[in-house]
Parts: structure tokens; sequence; C-alpha cells
């Protein structure tokens, strides 16, 4: 049973990255620096937990607050390009932090013991789980209970007027210049909601793996994150869990009989993906065909 | 005072003048028409008082200020609002969404606190645009996707929400392109019921029986250059204008 | 001082294969005003194919593993053009752009499967020639390296402003729809594009490969970075700025490794696109091709 929990917390801690990248996707664009703020959570909650003595619940807030300025200062020179430049520029963004952490050292003595990220090594000894006596079932649960949380607020957030706002700007930069809206603080702002889920999903992260490094937040994970709302679609936050479950459940744990071939089947889905479903696995018509079936009001949405 | 002012206004791209030492003043309440030959400047004209493009010269004068340098989307807010030749809607959101979204004159700003204007449910702006969508006749298809509207509808659409700020002078580029006789009769009518509500309209169009029929003052552009203003009747009888159309144009 | 100034002459050597990558995001980027991915993938791709002929006749000469490379390079380009973006609505940017970033994945798992993952020793020419001139010495082989990508450089500016392909090409880059209806055949000369990419990319994946001394798929995701950071730097579309700033990189990335270490040297290389982002996003030349 560890194992399907084991399962279920990585599943947990992707959709956090992956809606991460879906609020971002949402304003049109496409971000590959969320891996550099999971990383910059990670660090954060682990120095915070291991170093300092937090308990877990302040050291994940601050974790995520952490990250969301990261992001927004990240946003402003980053969003005065456009499309692909803004690609480059998050991979880029996202590489330099993990560079970062690469060459980042900051150890103190814990007892008899050094603890503290130690440059390639990474961080070790994350123990606040196991020291404070979390069952695996206790764990991946706190996971999901965050995971509701963002599916909540983005849900909320999606019929509200800033929720309008957000995938107008995706849809029509001019027109919306021109309905009043603010291209730059809509766009930042999206970024920075973005950085903080994803700070939160690293914090979790260190946590549970008790062991990171800098190899763990690479532009694969870049990827990942960003895949996740682009095959999924962004009609709907779930389009991205399904995505999440998808790749996680089936393509890697599911086919793990398939051994190494799971890597090379991921990236031709993808391929196949999108000259399939350009627009998503959940595109409008399946969308409002599950609306419909489950009764849904469609209200103001 | 002339609500809107243009003053010698030129917009070069390379070597090519779009606009050239253009004055323009538009009165408060004037149905103001602007017509020219293609090429002659209009959607640039357009395009300076919305600040898609800057000026390479002059200034241009809104309500007392100059906005010449003022960003897109804060003319908004200072009252100036408008339609796309090429209708621009948000596709992918709905009728209703279209019109929240460009709620955002500055009246709102102060009626609504913060907070609530943004993360509002949609029952809060029910009030302001209920008689938005009862005036583009699409009170039933709130709910209806944009980009799935038959092209009259989005036309009315995007009327709809270049009203829903309130705006002062309200920029109208080519609206009637595209339309069948009822449409335009309809257009019309529209025209004359934003005249009535006190909102400013400057109306580029080609259409030249509606132009003549709603407009107060017609300006007409040649060449990026202003070579006749006045009434209808003035502009229909001027020979300069005659030869610049060379008698074409008439719907 | 010195040492820093010989590294400055071996890094801007080297960075004319980056120069050769930078050139060929910029020209797909031209042509088709879409990224592609996967070309610094199928550039390392195209090199491991040339040591194809290796392993049939283990005494061929260098030169004819370079030519297999640059072959198989053009085939791996038209092969992404056909995945990736003929099939796909031209409106839907983002599609292409995921779709060519799963072929990347995908090219760099099989190159991982074919070798077992572990790294080949690739062949050089020149590697043992050393010349020495102002009492710097420059290797051989980079020499070689730099000649051979001038050459191509200058075939490829050939092709381009000399030729009625290279014309139709920039044509469909500045107004696909009026190339259309004056006769040239879009989906064709698009393919073609990534054709004449994919050979200089395999020509680039075997020069790196040459100069390095051995291939690793490990090689593929950095010199995409590199590579699109040398696009950006060089403008977006412009040949003559993918040219510049692959040789500026080149010798900025040597110097910094010089200075403060292989550790800390791609950091710098990210923060000098930053630099460039914020200041002058436009890139060094920003390009007179421009389609609305």
């Amino acid at each position: 049973m560890d194992f399907v929990f084991g399962l279920l917390q990585i599943i947990g801690v992707h959709s956090l990255i992956g809606l991460s990248a879906y609020v971002v996707l949402l304003t049109g664009q496409i971000t590959l620096a969320q891996a550099g703020f999971v990383a910059v959570g990670a660090y954060v909650a682990a120095m915070l937990t291991v170093l300092v003595g937090w308990p877990l619940m302040p050291a994940l807030a601050v974790a995520a607050l952490v990250a969301a300025f990261v992001a927004m200062t990240v946003g402003f020179p980053a969003l005065r390009v456009k499309g692909l430049m803004l690609v480059i520029a998050t991979l880029a963004f996202g590489e330099a932090v993990r560079l970062f952490f690469f060459n980042f050292d900051y150890q103190i003595a814990k007892g008899d013991v050094r603890v503290g990220p130690l440059g390639g090594e990474g961080f070790r000894q994350i123990r606040y789980f196991p020291e404070n006596g979390w069952s695996t079932l206790e764990v991946m649960l706190f996971v999901w209970m965050f995971v509701a949380l963002a599916i909540a607020v983005l849900w909320w957030i999606d019929r509200s007027r800033f929720g309008a706002v957000l995938r107008a700007v995706g849809e029509d930069e001019l027109a919306a210049q021109a309905s009043g809206i603010n291209l730059t603080a809509v766009k930042v702002a999206a970024m920075t909601i973005g950085g903080g889920l994803a700070g939160l999903a690293g914090g979790l992260y260190a946590h549970y793996t008790t062991h990171i490094e800098h190899l763990s937040f690479n532009i694969s994970l870049a990827i990942f994150a960003v895949a996740y709302p682009i095959l999924g679609g962004t009609r709907s936050v779930f389009g991205t869990i399904l995505a999440v479950v998808f790749v996680q459940g089936l393509l890697i744990e599911g086919l793990r009989f398939l051994g190494d071939w799971r890597n090379l089947l991921f990236g031709a889905l993808i391929v196949l993906v999108m000259n399939v479903r350009p627009d998503g696995l959940l595109s409008l018509d399946a969308w409002r065909w599950a609306k419909k079936k489950t009764g849904a009001k469609h209200g103001a949405a | 005072m002339a609500l809107l002012e243009l003053n010698a206004v030129a917009r070069h791209f390379g070597g090519v003048k779009a606009v050239d030492g253009l004055d323009l003043k538009v009165e408060q309440g004037a149905v103001f028409g602007l017509i020219g030959p293609n090429g002659s400047g209009k959607s640039t004209t357009v395009n300076l008082i919305t600040g898609v493009y800057g000026l390479s010269a002059g200034s241009v004068q809104f309500d007392g200020q100059d906005i010449s340098e003022t960003p897109i989307h804060r003319r908004l807010g200072l009252g100036i609002s408008r339609t796309f030749q090429n209708i621009r809607l948000f596709g992918r959101l709905t009728v209703w969404q279209n019109l929240w979204v460009a709620q955002n004159s500055q009246a709102d700003q102060r009626r609504q606190r913060f907070l609530g204007r943004w993360l509002g449910g949609s029952r809060g702006a029910k009030s302001e645009i209920q008689p938005l969508l009862e005036f583009a006749g699409l009170a039933h298809k709130a709910d209806e996707l944009a980009a799935n509207l038959a092209f009259g509808d989005q036309r009315k659409l995007e009327l709809a929400r270049a009203l829903s700020s309130n705006p002062k002078l309200i920029l109208l580029d080519e609206p009637a392109a595209g339309m069948n006789i009822e449409g335009i009769a309809e257009l019309d009518q529209r025209i004359q019921a934003i005249k009535l509500r006190g909102t400013t309209v400057l109306l580029i169009e080609h259409h030249m029986e509606l132009v003549m029929a709603v407009s107060d003052q017609i300006a007409v552009l040649n060449f990026g250059q202003k070579i006749a203003q006045g009434t209808p009747a003035q502009i229909q009888s001027d020979t300069l204008v005659k030869k610049a159309y060379l008698g074409g144009d008439e719907q | 001082m010195f040492g820093f100034v010989q590294a400055l002459f071996d890094g801007v050597l080297f960075g004319a294969t980056y120069a050769l990558i930078g050139i060929g995001f910029t020209l797909v980027f031209g042509v088709m005003r879409k990224i592609n991915m996967a070309y610094a993938a199928s550039s390392i791709g195209g090199a491991y194919i040339g040591l194809i002929a290796l392993s049939l006749m283990p005494q061929v000469p260098a030169i004819a593993v370079f030519a297999l490379a640059v072959l198989a390079g053009g085939a791996l380009g038209c092969f992404v053009y056909v995945t990736c973006f003929h099939f796909i609505p031209l409106s839907n940017p983002r599609a292409t752009l995921m779709s060519t970033i799963g072929m990347t994945l995908l090219i760099e798992e099989v190159i991982v499967h074919a070798t077992n993952g572990a790294p080949r020793n690739y062949p050089a020419m020149f590697d043992d020639l050393m010349l020495e001139a102002a009492g710097f010495s420059f290797r051989g082989d980079l020499l070689l390296i730099f000649a051979l990508s001038c050459v191509s450089m200058g075939i490829l500016l050939v092709v381009l402003y000399r030729t009625s392909l290279g014309l139709a090409t920039r044509a469909v880059s500045q107004q696909a729809v009026a190339a259309q209806l004056c006769g040239v055949r879009v989906g064709q000369v698009n393919a073609l594009t990534f054709v004449i990419a994919g050979l200089l990319g395999g020509l680039a994946g075997a020069l790196i490969g040459a100069s390095v001394g051995t291939l690793s798929p490990l090689l593929v995701l950095p010199l995409t970075v590199k590579g699109l950071i040398v696009t950006v730097i060089g403008g977006l579309g412009s040949i003559p700025g993918a040219i510049i700033a692959g040789l500026a990189v080149g010798g900025f990335e040597n110097v910094l490794q010089q200075w403060r270490g292989v550790t800390e040297r791609d950091l710098y290389v990210m923060l000098l696109l930053f630099a460039f982002l914020v200041f002058r996003p436009g890139g060094i030349f920003a390009p007179k091709i421009g389609r609305d």
C-alpha cells in the first residue's frame, strides 16, 4: 500500500507543479521556469525545518512566499519579451536557478553531524516527516489537502472577473489593452501565483523525498510542468490534473514493465497528442459534453 | 474646447507618411465621421488616438489632457473606447465574460472596492452588464462562446463591449463592413442611441449612406491629410472630395 | 591575462559550432515563425548516425563520418518537419512547441537506447596539429572546425541569396500567403528549410563531437539551451546575428571557464542572456524579415 501512497504523493506534487504552469498558461505565456521556483521552495522549506528547526506549516508558507516573490521579480523583466522569447527566457532562468543551487553550500553542525545543502551533493537528511512520526498515508493526505485547496482556489478564480481577465489576455492582447487591461500587471500576477504554487510543491517534495539536489529540478521537470497544462488543455484545471494522472500514473508507473522504454514513449506520446489534439486532451467539445452529462449549470463561467 | 483634439499629428512608417500634419477637433456629443479612400490614413488615425501607434509628431488632447504618451490600457480609464475593423472578441470567453472584462472605467473603480471587483462572482456585476446585453440584443445568449456567435451578433457584442466602460468617446472602426441592409439600419439606430446617451462618436466608414445619415460633421482624409471638413451636405458638394473618390465608393 | 586571451581564441573557434546551431534555430524561426526545439537533438542525432560509417568500416577516414553526419542531419530535419510541423495547424504555436519538445526527448531516448547510455568516441581531424602565432597556440582541429563552419555558412548565404530556392524561402518568410499565390509551394519550401538547417546541424554535431572527443546524449539539452541563447542574443531571425552571437558566446563561455571554473561557467552564460533580454530584447540585429 505504501507504494500506492508514494505514487499518489508524486501525482499530488506534480499536480501542484502543473497547476502553477496552468495559471501562467491562461495568459498565453508558456513558462519553462517553474522548475526553478520549485527548487527555491524546496531549498527554503528544507533549510527552515532542518537548519532553523521550524515546524512544517510556517516553513511551507514562507517557501511559497519566497518563490512567489522570486517569480514576481523575474516576471517583470522576462515579461517585456513576448511569446517564444519568453519561453527561452524562462528556460534560461530555470537553468540559472539550478546552477545556483549546484554551487550553493550552507552547512551547520548539528551535534556531531553537518547538515545543509552542499553544492552538487545536494541537501540530505530532510527528516521532518520521519522525526515527527508521519506515516506515508498521512503525508499523502497532507499533500492532497494542498492540491484540493489549490484546485478550489483556481476554480474560484476562474469564475471571477480576474479569471476572465487572465483568459482575455491569453486570447487577444490588443483587445485586452483596448478594454483597459494592464497586460504587464496581469501577466506578472499570474507568474507570481504560479511561483507560489510551485514553491509550495517544492517544499512538500523536499520533505517527502528527504534528499534534494540540483538535478531534481532540471529541464526535464520544467518540461513536465508545462506539458501537463498543454496536454490537458486550458479549458479547466481538471485537464491538467488528468494529464498528471495519465503521465505519472499510466505512463511512468503503469508501464513500468516496459522499463527504460517509458521515457521514449513519453516523448512519442507528446508528439502524437499534439498532432491529433493540438488543443489538449480535454478539448472544448469534450469539456462541454462532460458538462452536459453531469448537468452542471453554465452560470457565468 | 473640443473633447478630442489632434494637433499637427503625424505618423511615419519608414518613408511612408501614413498620417501627415493632421488637425482634427471633435466636439462633445457629436457624431463625427471620418472618410477617405483606401490607404488615406483612417485606420492609422484611429490607432494613434487609441495609442496603438505612437506619434511621430504632433499631439493628441483628450478632455483637456495631453494623452500623447498615455499607454493603451489607460486611455480606456480616461474615457476612450473602440471597436476593431476585424472583430477582436475574446473568442473562447462567453458573451457575458466579454462584457465583464471591459468594465474598468474610473466610475466603476470608484464605485466598487478592489477585491469585490476583481474576485467577485458574476452576480455583482449583473446590474451593469444586463442593460448592455439588452442593448446588444444578446440577453438570451449570455453564456454562448463569443466565437460561436453569428457575424452580426459578434459585431453587436463588440459594440456593447466598447460601451461597457461608459466611455466619453467611442471610436467605431468600419462597423458596417460585411453587413447587409438590415444590419446597417440597426447600426444607424444604435449610433443614434449612443449619441442620445451623451457619448461622442468618431465613425470611420466606407459606407457613404450611413455616414451621411448619422454624422453631424465629416472630415475627409486623403494621403494622410485632411482635405475637407464640414456637414454632410457640404462634403457631398465639395469638388476636392469628389476628385479624391472619383465618384466611386457609394454603396 | 595571457591565459584569458588564449581561452578567448579557443572559445571563439569552438563558438563557430554554436553559430551553426544558432543559424539552424534562426532559419526555421525566420521562415515559419516557430522554434524547432528538437534542432540540437537532431544535430547530435545526425552526428551519432555518422558513427555508423565507422562501425561499418573501421578504417574509414573522419571526413566520411562527417559527411554521413551531415546527410543524416538533413534527413532528421525532414523527419522533424513532417512529424511536428506539417500536420499541426499554424495557428497553434503552442502545439508545435510542445511537439518539438517531445521530439527532443524522443531523440535523446533513442540515442540512449541505441548506445546503452555509454559515450562514444568521435574521430577528429588534425587534432595533433598545433599552430603557433604571436605567442598563442591554435589547435588544428579547432581551426578546422572554424573553417568548415565558415565554409558552410558561406554556402548557406549563397543558397539563400543566389538561388531560386533561397528566393522562395525568403519570400515565404516575409509573406507566406502572397508567396503561395505566386506559385510557391509553401509546404515544400518549409520542408526544404528544415532539411537545409538539418544539414548544417548534422555538421555542427559532428564538429562538436570531434572537438570534445566524445559524443554523449547528455550533450543534447545543454546544447539546446545554448543554441537558443545564441539565437536570442543574435536576434530571432537574423543569420548574421546568430553567427556573431555564436562566436561571442563561445569566447565568453571559455573565458569564464578559465576564470571561475566549469561549474559556474553556465550560470554566467544564463546571466548574459538575461542581460540581453532586459536591455536589448531584439538581440544584436533585430531582423529585417517581419511578418504580421
